[in-house]
């Protein structure tokens, strides 16, 4: 499983691996919606692509970047966010398509990604972040 | 960003000195980063408490801001956050010292609002399944959910600079509402100009909305009276009726965090300032970057005080829907409304002289003592009203704020019981359902949108707020007047 729920007392936390950075963007993508869902995130609205582009000063800003992107997505427009196709990823700088559905309210319970002790570890397997998300 | 290692592992209680009864410190000399000495409030089994998870570490990471004086400062319900400990005071000497977002966190302003009434329980209890009904239907709840107001953008704007009092013009607020909470409902200070379009998208429709997590409006019984003359002062008297409010600024405030402790990432460096934790960036209060963060901030302080207003008023209705002409005096009249995640701009007498100082109130409240010229008329002589509410299902306190606060604590004190189970493992323990129907058989009554979360909230999840209430009031930063507990609750 490329991540986890760790334990945390007031907010809620993930760790995340991956083979490389776009790997570890796409699955800490889908760690936070999993983490977020309370029951089906369904909608049965035509599905949308939308453009994304993100950057940061270094890996981890881009991550904390990137996640609060999706989460700005869901929660100023009303989408949930279903694919992440990372088409560029280079100096920090990240342009997707993300494949969303509009829906009549918001799933997500997480009102921001925190840099908190953010640090992404090398690991023998690829890289590896452990991610602490404000509810 | 450059890193000092933390050892988390390494913390523990022979690293804590008693340095008074209900006081310990970790003495500047256990990391080499440390500017002050970090100083916890507690009694020994909430000490230990928040020795079990990373609390006590985070605490000693906010002893290393530039301009930290005297000490990082824990409170007895002190737990785990990001950056900053939840339960947190830290004090900045200005100019030259920061301000930290991520010492405020992302639900800037958040805090609690309590009005009274002079009906009782008793009169009321025959309507109070209504009265919740109204209230959970009248009142938004969930993280995203919009309220009824639309605003365009100079509204948003007036909002934003004008706090309560943009709802005192549109007729949502009296002049005793706003004299009645903190800074009277508006942060002068706020420049909408530094709030960014996104910030401004995601809090436009959400006047007037609860919110999730821990946030919540309460019906409760003002159970006991600690202090009968300064109760009556208040309007607290036993067997009445009382509704808290808690919740902050929505969309609003979490996207001016976000903003700017993503600004700081790189502004952080640009100054020199290394930390230990990349959550804690920050800036010089007086530089361009630190000033555009507090006006900023001071927005979205003015949506929350303006978000509980309307909120007030939609309570206000619904009581008015349910009880008008059945029973007499039901009117609610507001107590106070406090902040309790802020960055607020204060003379603080230290060492015999008047210091001016950034104080950061992460999960910890203002509790200003008697003759504080920023008190109402009516109130200077008594000292500032605290609000401490419970976890689900128990009670909370009303305090009155003291001279030995502003001595000891920047005149702060505690906010909450403090959690000491995750979201997680409280959802593991506990069903939703089950805790509904629980509480619904010991007389209380909740209305809740998700049940998970609902979970997430149960009481076992918490501190025992008697306790830390307890502990701040025989401290003397904080002094007991009233006791409340809930009859219906009402989350997102």
């Amino acid at each position: 499983m490329s991540f986890e729920e760790i334990d945390h007392t007031a907010d809620r936390a993930f760790r995340v691996t991956g083979r490389d950075m776009a790997a570890l963007l796409e699955n800490a993508a889908r760690a936070m919606q999993a983490l977020d869902s309370d029951g089906p995130r369904s909608t049965a609205e035509p599905s949308a692509m939308r453009a994304i582009e993100v950057e940061g000063v270094d890996g981890e800003s881009l991550l904390v970047n990137w996640l609060n992107e999706i989460l700005y997505l869901e929660q100023a427009h009303h989408l949930v966010c279903e694919q992440f196709h990372l088409d560029d990823l280079r100096n920090h700088c990240l342009r997707a398509r993300v494949e969303t559905r509009e829906c009549d309210r918001t799933y997500t319970h997480i009102k921001a990604v925190t840099f908190h002790n953010l640090k992404i570890r090398e690991t023998s397997e690829g890289l590896e972040a452990e991610i602490v998300v404000d509810v | 960003m450059c890193s000092v290692p933390v050892e988390t592992a390494m913390l523990g209680k022979e690293h804590v000195e008693r340095v008074a009864e209900y006081v310990w410190e970790i003495p500047k000399t256990f990391r080499e980063d440390m500017r002050v000495p970090a100083r916890l409030y507690a009694d020994e089994d909430l000490l230990d408490a928040a020795l079990s998870d990373n609390s006590v570490v985070q605490l000693v990471n906010t002893a290393a801001l530039p301009g930290v004086i005297r000490y990082a400062i824990a409170m007895p319900d002190i737990h785990q956050g990001y950056g900053f400990p939840i339960g947190g005071v830290v004090a900045t000497r200005l100019p030259e010292g920061v301000i930290s977002p991520g010492g405020v966190g992302y639900d800037i302003n958040c805090g609690v609002r309590l009005l009274v009434s002079l009906a009782s329980v008793k009169e009321v209890k025959p309507y109070l399944e209504e009265i919740a009904s109204r209230l959970y239907a009248n009142c938004p709840s969930g993280v995203g959910s919009h309220g009824q107001l639309r605003l365009n953008n100079t509204e948003l704007d007036q909002v934003l600079h004008q706090g309560s009092r943009w709802m005192m013009g549109e007729g949502y607020a009296s002049r005793d509402d706003l004299d009645r909470t903190e800074e009277f409902g508006r942060i002068p200070s706020a420049d909408a100009t530094f709030v960014s379009d996104r910030a401004r998208e995601r809090g436009r429709n959400q006047l007037g909305t609860l919110g999730a997590g821990n946030h919540f409006i309460e019906v409760d019984k003002i159970a006991e009276v600690y202090d009968q003359a300064t109760a009556t002062r208040l309007g607290l008297y036993s067997g009445n009726v009382a509704v808290q409010i808690h919740c902050g600024s929505r969309g609003l405030g979490h996207q001016i965090c976000e903003d700017y402790v993503s600004r700081f990432q790189k502004t952080a460096r640009d100054y020199g300032i290394e930390l230990p934790d990349r959550e804690l960036v920050c800036a010089p209060f007086d530089s361009k970057d630190g000033q555009e963060y507090f006006r900023a901030m001071a927005c979205a302080a003015n949506f929350a005080f303006a978000n509980r207003q309307l909120l007030t008023h939609l309570i206000r209705q619904s009581f008015e829907e349910v009880v008008a002409g059945k029973i007499k005096n039901f009117e609610l009249r507001q107590v106070y409304d406090i902040a309790h995640n802020m960055a607020k701009i204060e003379e603080h007498e230290i060492g015999g002289r008047s210091v001016r100082v950034c104080v950061h109130r992460k999960g910890a409240t203002r509790a200003f003592g008697p003759g504080s010229s920023v008190l109402p008329d009516d109130l200077r002589d008594l000292g500032q009203p605290v609000l401490i509410p419970g976890s689900m299902g128990t009670a909370s306190y009303v305090l009155i704020g003291t001279t030995e606060a502003m001595r000891q604590t920047f005149g702060s004190t505690c906010h909450g019981a403090g959690r000491v189970m995750s979201r997680a493992k409280a959802k593991k323990m506990v069903r939703g359902t089950e805790l509904r129907e629980q509480l619904r058989s010991r007389g209380i009554l909740i209305c809740a949108g998700s049940m998970s979360g609902l979970a997430e909230e149960a009481p076992a999840a918490y501190k025992d707020v008697s306790r830390v209430v307890e502990v701040v009031h025989r401290l003397g930063i904080g002094r007991k007047i009233g006791k409340l507990e809930p009859v219906a609750v009402i989350k997102g």
